[in-house]
């Protein structure tokens, strides 16, 4: 079988989601959501809200953390913050006790026990808030963010919200991958919180009702991804996700790469063991048959196709580089740089290459649409040139890692 | 029917009419490519024909016509590039790519025969190299290479005529040309001035194959 037969449904599947990714998009609940704003909720009738910061070994970042959290343009006798030091080892707990007599803020210390033990404790300590949230110790929240939260929730039904998240101030290269990544995500959490498809809550500023909180129970270690853990369970309860596309906030992403793989690898192995464990009834449910016959599929289809077109590109790749080191030799190499003049014929117009120029455009209109209407501040292009040298590269470092992990059985580890 | 469904059905409509317009656009392309060939191989022909016509008519003086040769046979080296790009896009079973390098193979021919007939006429030794090669898996490894180093060595010495024929090519004026100049089956095979040899080793062994002082002037005039 050539490595074009391999490559066309892998391809077709990716346009097909594009397609509808488009249509959703263009879908009536996608446009109320984006008409939606920070002035449906007044101030004087914002309800008691509660964030969360569970923290282990943040003392570089917790401090900005919570003093964006003090900056949030919401009534302050409406909006306490829980700060959990989760046995932390370096200077964290110091930091946090700095904000203890603050008259919004509540600061605890316990025993490392993990993410999900923290944020229950939380929870526990929530008891006046309407709204929980949680936000992690390396994340920094938009005044007008919770705002934005609080009026996502004025839509009938939904349990939950989620906000749009991009990279801190990007320095280095992978940061800057991470942010072109994060502006897709945007668009893409905001297309299918449209109609509910959403399978994460994720750590930085996810919203919940205290009322669901309590009916489905604490939150659980779910292999480090207590975050879709809990999203699947309100999925599977009938509960609905929704997302506050203008509700920024900021995470620090991974700088090198060690780090962004070992994250990634969390994530996508917290992916699988949930879906293909744990929550398997939701694929192919017919009670939410977004997830269960879109959305949780294409997340498994895209794992195994992006490591298959990775080893398809990269054999293809070697063939060539041999062809040409085969050549390299045989005559002076200024030969190979020779250039000959244009002509449309030698034009290397494939199926595969215009279908993946089609793909590549429309991710990267996705990842405008999703910097702008969130109105995510930085520059996209520089950091999308990053993303096109980089990400069809690095992705399959951790998608590789990640089925090695859940097919050997191994412990995924948080840092 | 619900919003998910609507949708879905709407996206897979969009992406088959996608994936139809590009499938369509790509074997348009094709079609151009071949279009191209063979308006080129026409004119070709025509030329090649006209220049055998010339030279019958000018047996007297022969020699007038050899510039129209010169161009003529670099003319066929871009063909034979384009050719064998449009072999790798679509395939070397395909039909089409098959009847134009046929074509192809017979205009090298005549081309070749009409330049020994000049060069005999005029007193002029050009270097003439024939190559015969083969595509097929497995048959020839080093083919690439020998293919490379004459391109390199035409683009040097653009004087240089060479005459590619995939050996495997089922065309009855080529089986009797190969006959003729008794090649067999160990490939890569050429016949430089006359000179047989075969196998690629590198560019410096096959230089070494010309006529000493060949590759500086590839045109030797003599007086008769």
């Amino acid at each position: 079988m050539g490595s074009d037969a391999l490559t066309y449904p892998f391809i077709f599947i990716a346009l097909y989601f594009e397609s509808f990714m488009l249509v959703t998009f263009l879908s009536s609940p996608a446009r109320a959501r984006r008409e939606c704003g920070a002035t449906v909720v007044p101030l004087e009738s914002t309800p008691q809200v509660a964030v969360i910061v569970p923290c282990w070994n943040e003392e570089a970042t917790v401090a900005g953390t919570v003093e964006s959290l003090l900056a949030l343009d919401y009534p302050v006798d409406r909006l306490s913050l829980i700060l959990i030091n989760d046995g932390s080892t370096d200077g964290t707990g110091a930091v946090i006790d700095r904000f203890a007599l603050h008259p919004q803020i509540t600061a605890l210390h316990k025993e490392n026990g993990g993410k999900y033990t923290a944020m229950n404790i939380g929870v526990d300590y929530a008891k006046d808030a309407e709204f929980i949230g949680f936000l992690d110790a390396d994340s920094f929240v938009a005044p007008d963010s919770l705002r934005e939260i609080v009026a996502s929730f004025a839509e009938p039904g939904l349990s939950a919200v989620t906000a749009s998240m991009s990279i801190h101030e990007p320095q280095t290269i992978l940061q800057r991958m991470q942010y072109a990544e994060y502006s897709l995500a945007i668009t893409l959490r905001h297309v299918f919180a449209s109609i509910n498809g959403l399978y994460v809550t994720p750590g930085p500023f996810s919203f919940y009702r205290r009322s669901v909180l309590r009916e489905l129970g604490p939150f659980k270690h779910a292999h480090l991804a207590e975050d879709m853990e809990m999203a699947m369970r309100l999925q599977r309860a009938g509960h609905s996700i929704g997302n506050a596309l203008r509700a920024r906030v900021y995470t620090k992403g991974p700088t090198t790469l060690p780090k962004l793989v070992k994250q990634r690898t969390r994530w996508t192995t917290g992916f699988l063991r949930n879906v293909l464990f744990d929550y398997r009834d939701l694929l192919w449910s017919r009670q939410n048959p977004v997830l269960g016959f879109l959305i949780l599929p294409l997340g498994l289809v895209a794992i195994v196709g992006g490591i298959l077109i990775f080893f398809i590109a990269l054999t293809e790749f070697a063939q060539r580089l041999l062809h040409m080191l085969s050549l390299a030799g045989v005559a002076p190499l200024s030969y190979a740089f020779t250039l000959h003049p244009f002509s449309w014929f030698y034009l290397p117009i494939t199926t595969v290459v215009l279908i993946g120029f089609v793909l590549t455009l429309s991710t990267f209109i996705w990842m405008s649409l999703g910097k702008n209407l969130s109105k995510t501040p930085g520059r996209l292009l520089p950091n999308l040139l990053v993303y096109i040298m980089l990400y069809g590269i690095v992705a399959p470092v951790w998608l590789i890692n990640s089925i090695s992990h859940v097919a050997r059985g191994t412990r995924t580890a948080w840092r | 029917m619900s919003l998910f469904t609507r949708n879905a059905i709407i996206a897979l409509v969009i992406a088959l009419g996608i994936t139809g317009t590009i499938i369509y656009a790509v074997s348009y392309l094709n079609r151009a490519r071949i279009a191209e060939l063979s308006t080129i191989e026409d004119q070709l022909s025509i030329d090649t024909l006209s220049l055998d016509t010339q030279f019958s008519l000018l047996e007297a003086a022969p020699c007038e016509s050899s510039a129209t040769s010169t161009t003529l046979t670099s003319e066929l080296s871009d063909l034979g590039n384009r050719l064998s790009y449009a072999e790798d896009q679509l395939g070397s079973d395909n039909q089409q790519v098959i009847r134009l390098k046929e074509q192809y193979s017979l205009l090298e021919i005549r081309d070749y025969l009409i330049n020994k007939q000049l060069a005999a006429a005029c007193g002029t030794k050009p270097v003439t190299v024939l190559y015969f090669y083969s595509n097929k898996k497995g048959t020839c490894a080093d083919c690439d290479k020998a293919g490379y180093a004459l391109s390199y060595l035409h683009t040097t010495y653009p004087a240089l005529r060479v005459y590619s024929f995939d050996y495997n090519l089922d065309l009855g004026a080529l089986k009797t040309l190969i006959a003729l100049l008794k090649i067999d089956n160990d490939l890569p095979a050429f016949v430089i001035n006359g000179k047989h040899s075969s196998g690629f080793t590198s560019l410096a062994d096959l230089e070494k194959q010309f006529p000493k002082g060949a590759l500086a002037t590839t045109t030797t005039p003599t007086k008769k």
